[in-house]
């Protein structure tokens, strides 16, 4: 082996032995964990797939979560890809002071993941909050956000929405690679800005647009602080996601095996959802140098 | 020979070292003033045994899940601080922690009770050390009923008739009393226990000791509550968000006038309260056929020393010295309520260093009538389906007959994991 590529395992080997030991060991052991009853004080007894059929025949609760979660990820991934892209779209502009609008608008995702921000997000909702003081000077009635399970879940989605900014910032930076001559050549031929948004910047987009579905797909599956925070997984576990269920399972009625069987059927969904992705990006996703038409 | 005697004598000399001088961590959760004192008793009681000793300490919310986590792992600290419900979970064979009647030549044991060292025994084996006895009471705001020319109840009708007459003094956005989670669901425990006379487990045959009407009947006591606006409804309280009771305005204001709170949380409420509100613990409400008070009573949390300790007799000697050496004593003060070591009561009851208002709120604990409490009331499983099924009830989706059916079935699937083998 040469001096070159020992250096180079050199300096792979720390990232290779994190991924061994913090992200491989438990991966598999929980995959073992799954299949055993183990409550964290004595050692884990084999019980075959008795978790996953008591998950699926039995638990009204995991039922209840998993379709919580599912809402939740549906709502929330296309509100704030759409979102992303609008400010996106308008930040594009030469404006005056327009570094300082992409700053400031990139700020919440940022502080977006926070426990602050969360509490914050408590406050704004509440009934005497800000949005509700909103409400009544418009002559509306306040509303229960948080105490009714209709409405619980759309204030969770709306705090992720919120933290647009990761997205944003690569959709901003995909429409700046978009070659200008494309859209002069569109409006001589007398294309709208509406027609070019539709046929020239989002096909051009559609690379980033699926990164970032994936990447923000990902991340809602996983969402915990917001919901922990602000309303506990309640009311009537409108709010309860699949990864607060997870952490009850394991820490607060300490059924490990149980917590990672659950915690398995979460990453087959993600991993199924982005199969799908995946290969339906082939009718879709258009990258340079394509020779579709 | 002569290299070896002393290398002999170099390890000797080491080992007696390590022996009486060891490092410690002990872990515990509170707030602030707790945290304060106990850093400075174990200031206090490592100089004093020649010991130093890691401070590892947090709030409540998620020590259990970091004490299980390291229990697991077998990391937790030398000293733990254990809420006496985790007991089974965590020593169902009385291995979890170290026996401390093997450390009975370090500790003096006589300062506890019988009881008090029963309650902390499973199978021969002393796991700990309670610290107090602790109980939930009935915490009035006295300002906000004087305000609105309303006795402090002593009986559930009173108690409604209070509720309306403070609604028709102070207006509709003043409720009479707090209950939601862990306090709705130990309110309906006390209504069964007054009429029963039962606690919740039946220690005989591991089962829960009620039947489904009495568990109704308990339900449907809490659901009065809300028809006569005595509290407000679970959807009312939720729409200020995931928010403990002492942290809201309407309860810093005296718009909420009371609740059933732990004796030793006295203060947590107290303080937050607005200038000149006064706060004080009363006897419990009892209905006019009770066969008990109903009082929820245990031993609040104990020192446990970890069973993976490397020097358990220099834990022990802590553990002492925080318990029943006047040193510790005077620095841990009440910040763990009224002390269960009787030496240590005296002590500090001797210097008027108990706040007037724990002792009053003890006082009231002590002189209750009530069953014995069984440990799994406060089981996770256990007071997660409590708590949900009562929310449940709460939102109109079930009856009473329904909730307590449930309730009754789930907490028995528990005890069942708990059957000997």
């Amino acid at each position: 082996m040469t001096a070159r590529r020992m250096l180079g395992l050199g300096y792979l080997a720390p990232y290779i032995a994190g991924l061994l030991v913090f992200t491989m060991v438990p991966f598999l052991a929980s995959l073992y964990l799954s299949f055993t009853d183990y409550n964290l004080m004595s050692a884990p007894v084999w019980t075959g797939l008795q978790n996953y059929i008591d998950l699926f025949t039995s638990d009204r609760t995991f039922r209840r979560s998993l379709t919580v979660t599912l809402i939740y990820v549906f709502t929330t991934v296309p509100l704030k890809l759409a979102f992303a892209l609008f400010i996106a779209y308008i930040l594009n502009y030469r404006l005056r002071g327009i570094n300082f609008f992409r700053t400031a608008f990139y700020v919440p995702s940022i502080l977006g993941g926070s426990i602050a921000i969360a509490v914050l997000w408590r406050y704004i909702f509440a009934t005497d909050g800000l949005v509700n003081m909103g409400l009544t000077a418009m002559g509306f009635e306040a509303v229960n956000w948080f105490g009714d399970p209709g409405n619980a879940l759309f204030t969770i989605t709306l705090l992720r929405c919120w933290q647009f900014g990761s997205a944003m910032v690569i959709f901003l930076a995909a429409l700046q690679s978009i070659d200008k001559s494309l859209y002069e050549a569109a409006a001589i031929d007398g294309a709208s800005k509406l027609h070019s948004f539709i046929f020239i910047t989002i096909p051009l987009l559609t690379p980033v647009i699926f990164f970032n579905l994936i990447m923000q797909m990902v991340q809602a599956f996983q969402e915990f602080n917001g919901p922990y925070i602000i309303t506990g997984g309640g009311p009537l576990k409108s709010t309860y996601l699949l990864p607060l269920y997870i952490y009850d399972e394991a820490f607060k009625r300490f059924d490990m095996g149980y917590a990672s069987a659950i915690a398995w059927v979460l990453f087959v969904i993600i991993m199924v959802l982005t199969l799908v992705a995946f290969w339906s990006s082939k009718k879709w996703v258009f990258y340079a140098g394509d020779k579709r038409s | 020979m002569k290299t070896l005697m002393t290398t002999a004598a170099l390890a000797a000399m080491m080992t007696t070292s390590a022996a009486s001088a060891a490092d410690l961590r002990m872990s515990w959760w509170g707030g602030e003033s707790r945290h304060v004192a106990t850093q400075e008793a174990l200031k206090i009681c490592g100089e004093k045994h020649g010991h130093t000793i890691a401070p590892e300490f947090t709030g409540f919310d998620g020590y259990l899940e970091k004490l299980t986590t390291q229990m697991a792992g077998g990391t937790e600290a030398d000293i733990v601080q254990v809420n006496w419900p985790w007991l089974p979970l965590f020593s169902k064979d009385g291995n979890g922690f170290a026996d401390l009647n093997g450390l009975s030549d370090v500790i003096d044991l006589t300062q506890l009770t019988e009881e008090q060292r029963a309650a902390v025994t499973v199978d021969g084996k002393l796991n700990g050390l309670p610290l107090s006895t602790s109980g939930r009471v009935f915490f009035f705001n006295l300002t906000t009923l004087e305000e609105a020319g309303v006795a402090v109840p002593t009986t559930w009708d009173e108690f409604f008739a209070a509720a309306e007459a403070l609604r028709a003094a102070k207006g509709d956005e003043y409720t009479l009393f707090n209950a939601v989670k862990e306090t709705a669901q130990l309110l309906v425990t006390l209504a069964v226990v007054q009429k029963t006379g039962k606690d919740l487990v039946d220690p005989a045959t591991n089962r829960v000791a009620w039947t489904a009407e009495e568990l109704a009947a308990g339900i449907a006591h809490y659901g009065k509550m809300v028809e006569t606006k005595a509290i407000r409804s679970m959807q009312e309280d939720a729409a200020a968000g995931n928010v403990n009771l002492y942290e809201k305005p309407e309860w810093a204001e005296g718009k909420i006038a009371g609740s059933y709170e732990w004796d030793s949380t006295y203060s947590k409420y107290a303080k937050p309260l607005n200038e000149g509100q006064n706060l004080q613990a009363v006897a419990h409400l009892r209905f006019d056929d009770a066969v008990v008070d109903g009082i929820y009573a245990k031993p609040s949390m104990f020192f446990a020393v970890s069973a993976n300790a490397k020097d358990p007799k220099a834990a022990a000697q802590i553990v002492n010295c925080l318990l029943n050496e006047a040193e510790g004593i005077d620095a841990l003060g009440d910040t763990r309520g009224l002390p269960a070591s009787a030496i240590a009561a005296k002590r500090l009851t001797d210097a008027g260093a108990i706040n007037p208002n724990v002792a009053a709120a003890n006082a009231i604990v002590m002189a209750a009538s009530g069953p014995t409490i069984s440990p799994f009331n406060e089981h996770p499983e256990v007071r997660g389906i409590f708590i949900d099924t009562l929310e449940e009830y709460a939102y109109g989706m079930i009856s009473a007959d329904e909730a307590a059916e449930v309730i009754i079935d789930g907490a028995n699937k528990v005890l069942r994991g708990f059957d000997p083998s």
